[in-house]
């Protein structure tokens, strides 16, 4: 896993897939086409992804894309999908309410 | 003791373990014993994690609880977990990991913060995905899912379904579909070879269950739901050959593509985390007791690394004493005498062909030297010829046990289910048993109804003239009855002639699975491993 990543790398431009239209993110319904297109705009993190396209930010936190998005991203970039940081990871760890959220207590009283 | 902050009190445990399945359970009961005050929180309505979806019988040996069902491992953890006063709260989601082992759980409407001088996250795993056209399709769903769905709420997931890997998972949650009453039209793996215990593998194949390898999915059809699969032939570079494509009614597509670690908890508390492919994803960077890099925050099961209930149970085990020793409640001779003996338990379940270093590797000989069944790996069944080569399967006049268990698995349920000493596997559990001529087999069937990979039968010659009478092991229902005539299926699941049942054998004992002795032709008795009731063929 690399912390810091060379940008000055050229990857090309961002050209069309038959399976560009395929939905990758369900939660937040984004295609692959909009993740590839995304790459090519400069988004070379997954957590860089994550802002800018809100994969794995629905109800699911990302447990079904992640890793498929981490696939996508690392063939474009050409590397190994081992050499990409995990998104970060931040409370709350589910989707929860902003009531709740506010309802905090600390146990025991 | 309580802790002070921003005027408020937090209610503090010596350990809070994040996940109640078999690893968090094993770990609470173990700081427990050793006299700390420990909390278990699991999301789920439900304690047990994995387990209580598991209705099949455990691989691995009686230390290990081979042979019990998961489901009754999981009721067994949760009375001892009572009994030594460990605290479980349900429909408790832990959302936060903060410094100071300073932790926050959603109950009902609350978010409340405790605190931890430890933490033992033992959050288990989630299933992996994967696309194709059509996959966001209802009807597409995980193997984990169909399995909670039949095993936890006794819902069928669909009719016909097709499923997509062949390991472990894949294989088990296919017997248990048909178990179900659903029809698997047909296992695919895009690997070229079966991923999971040839046993398992076999019980799905005699079924009539077929097996296509290097083969993956290239469309869910279907408008509003999946009403069919299109899946295509793989060359080695994963892409479809032309012309292989197949087509698969369907309703149902379960996906079983491996599982990755839930470790984002242990991310946000700063753990160090490595990504090892052979662990199944990002991993927290942890000591041999499973402690991460930081000091008193601990791992167990999945979570560190995808493995077996029988593994989660020992790390388990390990992170409960050492995180006693780490808060003092044991010392250091007494963690290093415990740990050793559970470090070597451990040992013995990762060794073998499906140990952790051979993953990937393609072995053609087991350890004793018998070639490897490819026909297995590659259809899910033994030939007939390959059948006789091993020592399990030795002819002998009389009632006798034939075992068709051919690969070097953790595993040895059924020389302790032999208490005439037929069936040998010595120390080493994961060899080949060996059926010893020289014994005398009474043909109780307790090795049948013992044996977790359903592969050992029961061979008969000397009952009556013309006929073998052949014992299985059997466990769909409804049960057949004295008299019934069936189809007799081969190992590949073909129908080869009919089959009488001479007798159907329930015990306590035998813990649901169910004798039957079905007689054929004699010429057949080698060839005959299943019975297919007619009423299930005319429906
Ligand atoms: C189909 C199938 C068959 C299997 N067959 C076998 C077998 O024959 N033998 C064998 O040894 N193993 C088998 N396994 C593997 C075994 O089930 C797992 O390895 C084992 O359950 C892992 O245990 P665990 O305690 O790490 O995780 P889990 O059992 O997954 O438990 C994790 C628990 O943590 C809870 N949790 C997660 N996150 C949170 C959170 N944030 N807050 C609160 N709670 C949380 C979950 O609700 C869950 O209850 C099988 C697995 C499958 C899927
Ligand atoms: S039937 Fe009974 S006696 Fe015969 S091998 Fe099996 S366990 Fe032993
Ligand atoms: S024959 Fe023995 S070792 Fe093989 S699966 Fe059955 S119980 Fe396990």
């Amino acid at each position: 896993m690399s912390k810091i990543r060379d940008r000055s790398i050229d990857i090309g431009t961002y050209c069309p897939q038959p399976d560009d239209q395929l939905i990758i993110c369900r939660c937040e319904e984004i295609t692959k086409g909009e993740i590839r297109q995304a790459i090519y705009d400069g988004m070379h993190t997954l957590t860089e992804l994550r802002r800018f396209l809100r994969t794995g930010m629905g109800p699911c936190q990302g447990q079904s894309c992640s890793k498929i998005i981490q696939g996508i991203l690392a063939r474009e970039l050409k590397i190994s999908h081992l050499e990409l940081e995990p998104a970060m990871s931040r409370a709350p760890m589910r989707p929860i309410e902003m009531s709740v959220l506010g309802n905090e207590v600390k146990g025991g009283e | 003791m309580t802790f002070e902050r921003a005027g408020a009190v937090m209610k503090r445990y010596d350990v809070i373990v994040v996940g109640a399945g078999p690893a968090g359970l094993t770990a609470s009961i173990e700081a427990a014993k050793n006299g700390l005050k420990v909390v278990v929180f699991d999301e789920n309505a439900k304690p047990g994690g994995q387990l209580f979806k598991q209705i099949h019988k455990f691989f691995g040996s009686k230390e290990h609880k081979a042979k019990m069902r998961g489901f009754k491992i999981g009721d067994e953890l949760l009375k001892t977990a009572s009994e030594v006063g460990v605290e479980v709260v349900l429909n408790a989601t832990v959302i936060g990991i903060f410094p100071d082992k300073e932790v926050t759980v959603n109950i009902e409407d609350q978010l409340i913060h405790y605190k931890g001088d430890a933490i033992i996250v033992a959050t288990g795993a989630t299933e992996n995905m994967v696309t194709f056209e059509g996959w966001t399709l209802p009807g597409v769903i995980g193997a984990g899912a169909a399995q909670t769905m039949m095993n936890l709420h006794s819902v069928k997931p669909g009719n016909k379904v097709l499923m997509l890997g062949s390991g472990n998972v894949g294989l088990v949650v296919s017997y248990q579909l048909l178990q179900a009453g659903c029809e698997v039209v047909a296992v695919i793996d895009a690997a070229p070879r079966i991923g999971g215990y040839g046993v398992h593998a076999s019980k799905v194949t005699r079924c009539g269950v077929p097996f296509y390898l290097s083969h993956t999915i290239i469309k869910a059809e279907g408008d509003t739901r999946v009403t069919g699969v299109t899946v295509g032939e793989v060359d080695g570079n994963w892409q479809i050959i032309e012309g292989t494509q197949k087509y698969f009614e369907a309703d149902t597509i379960c996906l079983a593509v491996g599982l990755s670690p839930m470790s984002q908890l242990l991310k946000m508390a700063g753990c160090t985390m490595e990504q090892d492919p052979k662990k199944g994803g990002l991993v927290p960077v942890c000591n041999q007791y499973g402690e991460t890099s930081i000091s008193g925050i601990f791992v167990a099961g999945d979570v560190s690394g995808i493995e077996e209930a029988s593994s989660a149970m020992i790390e388990g085990k390990i992170s409960g004493i050492a995180a006693a020793y780490s808060l003092g409640y044991i010392d250091e001779e007494s963690l290093v005498t415990k740990a050793k003996v559970l470090e070597a338990s451990l040992r013995s379940l990762r060794q073998g062909m499906f140990a952790p270093e051979n993953r990937g590797k393609i072995l053609d000989k087991t350890e004793e030297g018998y070639d490897i069944s490819m026909n297995l790996l590659k259809r899910g069944y033994l030939t007939e010829e390959e059948v006789e080569s091993y020592p399990g399967v030795k002819s002998k006049k009389g009632i006798h046990p034939v075992i068709e268990c051919s690969q070097n698995i953790p595993c040895n349920p059924c020389q302790d289910a032999c208490s005439k000493k037929c069936i040998l596997i010595g120390e080493k559990i994961t060899s080949l048993p060996v059926v010893d001529k020289e014994a005398t087999c009474t043909g109780c069937g307790m090795c049948v109804a013992a044996c977790s990979g359903q592969s050992i039968f029961l061979v008969d010659e000397s009952q009556e003239e013309g006929y073998t009478y052949i014992t299985i092991p059997y466990e769909f229902l409804p049960l057949p009855k004295k008299g019934d005539i069936g189809l007799a299926l081969n190992r590949s699941g073909s129908e080869v002639g009919q089959a009488e049942v001479v007798k159907v054998k329930t015990a306590k004992a035998y813990d649901h699975t169910h004798l039957l002795t079905i007689k054929v032709p004699t010429e057949l008795g080698l060839k005959v491993r299943f019975f297919k009731q007619l009423q299930e063929v005319l429906v």
